[in-house]
């Protein structure tokens, strides 16, 4: 695919065109890495595609190679990787709390401790997830402003 | 927690230990038995007492995060440990009872293991509070 850069006037809103014979696998991926630079991210629930802002996303989890945003009342499969969405969503209050899950920060209602020695995040959406203690130190740091 | 840097910290606390086992010998001799006669082989008991005050806690590491069940039973198997030790270690007092003797050693160890892990729940909640605090303020003030 030929990539082309032009430069405009600052009066001029910024397009991002592709010219494609057909939308493959591969377009639906820029497609989704250039919205999620925007603030959303693209998910698919019952076979359709959704935006979703990166602000009603309360986590992100990866179950078997799979990435799933869970909101407040539905959950969106994904196809980008955690690793990309934990690079995308570092600079929007999102932090790893564990191998598997990126937590929004701001849909935390409360910190608990857990019976087995671990923190569990209460959301606001009344689910409870748990936080690793291996990540313990990267949410101190998150919250004191050093993240 | 690596297993290296699990190890580094027993090998600590042990120093720590054996540091602290011949100061409060040295201050409880004085004070209790200062006419008591020391042998070489004396010297050798902080070390061991140390040692079997580490044992215990070995069985605390994990490598991978542990479920609630697992986290439990490696709690039971630590006080297990503890108890077993203390008890093989101590022996009774010659007008004492024997089966007394263990049963009211038995149950005071896990008084102070219940009474311990109370006290790290504690502050366990007491950091969550902070944390949670701390989040609070996040949200408001700002992120990053």
């Amino acid at each position: 695919m030929l990539t082309k850069v032009i430069k405009i006037k600052p009066d001029k809103p910024e397009i991002l065109e592709i010219h494609c014979h057909s939308v493959s696998d591969e377009v639906k991926e820029i497609v989704a890495f250039v919205k999620s630079r925007q603030g959303q991210l693209t998910g698919t629930s019952d076979e359709r595609q959704y935006e979703i802002s990166v602000t009603d996303i309360f986590y992100i989890e990866s179950v078997d190679n799979k990435g799933f945003i869970y909101t407040k009342d539905k959950v969106y499969e994904t196809r980008q990787k955690l690793y990309e969405l934990e690079e995308i969503l570092r600079k929007k209050n999102f932090l790893r709390i564990s191998k598997s899950m990126l937590l929004n920060l701001m849909k935390v209602d409360s910190i608990k401790p857990s019976v087995n020695g671990r923190f569990t995040a209460v959301l606001y959406s009344g689910e409870q997830v748990v936080i690793s203690r291996k990540y313990v130190p990267d949410l101190k740091k998150a919250l004191k402003g050093d993240g | 927690m690596t297993i290296k840097e699990f190890i580094l910290m027993r090998v600590q606390l042990f120093f720590f230990l054996v540091t602290m086992i011949l100061a409060a010998s040295f201050f409880v001799g004085i004070t209790v038995a200062p006419e008591q006669e020391l042998y070489y082989q004396d010297l050798i008991s902080p070390i061991i007492m140390a040692g079997l005050c580490i044992l215990p806690t070995c069985v605390t590491y994990f490598k991978k995060e542990p479920t609630i069940k697992q986290y439990v039973f490696r709690l039971v198997l630590q006080l297990g440990l503890i108890e077993g030790i203390l008890l093989t270690v101590l022996t009774p007092p010659s007008d004492t009872d024997k089966l007394v003797f263990y049963i009211t050693i038995g149950v005071i160890i896990f008084v102070i293991y219940v009474i311990a892990v109370c006290i790290f729940w504690f502050q366990k909640y007491r950091q969550s509070q902070k944390l949670t605090q701390q989040l609070k303020n996040f949200q408001i003030n700002g992120s990053k």
